[in-house]
């Protein structure tokens, strides 16, 4: 586990690491992933907040969830994988019992949102854009489609664009979509986010996997498949953030899958991603994400980089 | 500390050096009922779920309450119960079960729950019995299954693989009444047994097929 927390207000960066993405101003690259934070507040007293760029907290869906049968998740090489089922607590219960804490906590909130049907969507978009203290919106379009069979609403460039422009229309903040990695072309989805007006993609979630258990018969899982995340997938999330900003489609990325330092967090730039968000490793140990920025200031020092925006696609173009 | 090795974790756990550093993150949830001078305790292990009814007894006795609670401790034979002597030193009463008859009764820990049981309520029916267990989740449904028709307050102390023991990533989820479910972590590991969904005794012959 990391030292002592760091002191925000006394703690002085090396470098410069304030970062644009977005359409929000963050004090650091660094913010932690939807589903591995909570809604922010379990982390008190684990990490300084301010500390971090941002957090983005637990999918909210109009109505609460109560997730699905145990068991949810299960260890595997290098990683994990869930089947939470998108359990929250829902856009009221969020708007009164979560938000008092986040407007205060000091670090920028991005609300992670979902629907089961488009006009879900655009519904708990609209609500929670109007709530004081959510900085901006990340899409979560690794939902079942109810109505076109349960296929995935972010495989489909056609129908993520209608997505993103119908939830854009009614979101005056900041929006982001947070991608699938379970498609054949993540250029393409990520062309429909900057066609339709996304301020940037998240990319990526977890990947569909499964495990078994050789000597029961049984999947470790109670769904069966689950979504992989953790390190097992740092190199197929680098690859995807690399080729969409490759496609110069002039839309910023949050780098995600499997960062645990800081030199992580910098490939991910090097890759191309102007922010980076931090998953499974918060739970390995909860100061993850703050020991990161002080990781990617140490980078920094000792390879005399002295504003960290330079990293952002940096990446040389041969091995 | 007790732990066993089970796994890759515990393994590295056990091979760890005297004098290892290592971090922890704790304690985290609920824990059992303080012991009271009002309630008999029977306190039920099931192997390694002995640590936290031995700690539970240790609070008793440091409270001059030891004989408000007695031990009823199960395993599969004599080598694999532990803290007998200790137990002892605390003038704990205690009822020993295992499986092939090597240490106390032959059989499970619940069949010595149940003559407990019938012995107490016989010898003083106004005494009020609780039940504090860790164990096997089979052992805990079995003394749940116990304890629910004759009305005693029953606490299980659970296990779960679990990503963060925070509350965050939602993967201990047991399914309990008074919501879908309950976690591990956050809301438990001690339960009241009243509030989880106990499931019905399992089918032997039915779990021993392919």
């Amino acid at each position: 586990m990391s030292d002592a927390p760091l002191n925000a207000s006394t703690w002085e960066p090396h470098a410069a690491l304030a970062v644009h993405c977005g359409g929000i101003d963050f004090c650091n690259p660094v913010l932690t992933a939807s589903g591995t934070f909570g809604y922010g507040k379990e982390f008190e007293g684990l990490i300084s907040l301010p500390a971090l760029g941002g957090l983005v907290t637990k999918g909210i869906s109009p109505q609460p969830r109560f997730g699905n049968p145990a068991p949810r998740i299960c260890e595997t090489a290098s990683g994990m994988l869930n089947s939470i089922g998108l359990e929250n607590v829902g856009v009221d219960g969020f708007a009164e019992h979560k938000l008092p804490f986040l407007r205060a906590c000091g670090t920028k909130v991005l609300v992670n949102f979902f629907g089961t049907t488009f006009d879900d969507y655009v519904e708990c978009g609209a609500r929670l854009a109007q709530l004081e203290g959510v900085d901006g919106l990340e899409m979560n379009v690794s939902c079942p489609n109810i109505k076109a069979g349960g296929i995935e609403f972010g495989r489909d460039p056609r129908v993520l664009g209608d997505l993103v422009r119908a939830c854009r229309k009614v979101i005056a903040k900041p929006l982001w979509v947070k991608l699938t990695p379970n498609t054949s072309d993540i250029v393409e989805l990520a062309r429909a986010c900057a066609g339709n007006g996304a301020d940037a993609v998240s990319i990526i979630n977890t990947i569909t996997g499964m495990a078994i258990d050789a000597r029961t018969r049984r999947p470790k899982l109670a769904t069966i498949f689950g979504g992989l995340s953790g390190p097992a997938i740092k190199p197929i999330a680098l690859r995807m953030v690399c080729q969409v900003h490759r496609a110069g489609l002039g839309i910023p990325i949050c780098g995600i899958g499997g960062i645990q330092d800081g030199t992580d967090a910098i490939e991910f730039m090097l890759a191309g991603a102007n922010t980076v968000q931090v998953g499974t490793q918060n739970f390995i140990d909860p100061a993850s994400a703050e020991r990161i920025v002080r990781e990617i200031d140490d980078f920094c020092r000792q390879n005399a980089i002295s504003d960290v925006r330079e990293l952002v696609g940096a990446l040389k173009p041969e091995a | 500390m007790l732990a066993k090795a089970v796994g890759r974790g515990t393994r590295l756990l056990e091979s760890s050096p005297l004098g290892t550093r290592v971090a922890v993150l704790g304690p985290l949830g609920t824990s059992f009922p303080d012991p009271s001078p009002e309630t008999l305790d029977l306190l039920v292990a099931g192997g390694v779920g002995l640590p936290p009814l031995f700690m539970q007894a240790e609070r008793a006795a440091r409270q001059g309450m030891v004989d408000n609670c007695e031990m009823l401790y199960g395993g599969r034979n004599a080598h694999d119960l532990l803290l007998l002597g200790e137990m002892h030193a605390l003038g704990l009463r205690s009822h020993l079960a295992t499986e092939d008859g090597s240490a106390g009764r032959r059989g499970r820990v619940t069949a010595e729950l149940e003559a407990r049981i019938d012995h107490h309520r016989g010898s003083n029916p106004g005494a009020k019995l609780r039940i504090l267990a860790c164990g096997p989740r089979e052992m805990l449904w079995a003394v749940a299954r116990i304890a629910e028709p004759l009305g005693i307050e029953c606490y299980l102390s659970m296990e779960e693989r679990m990503a963060c023991g925070i509350g965050v990533c939602l993967g201990c989820a047991v399914p309990a009444r008074s919501r879908p479910f309950r976690y591990m972590c956050s809301d438990g590991p001690v339960f009241l047994a009243s509030d989880l969904v106990i499931p019905p005794a399992m089918d032997r012959t039915a779990e021993a097929a392919p």
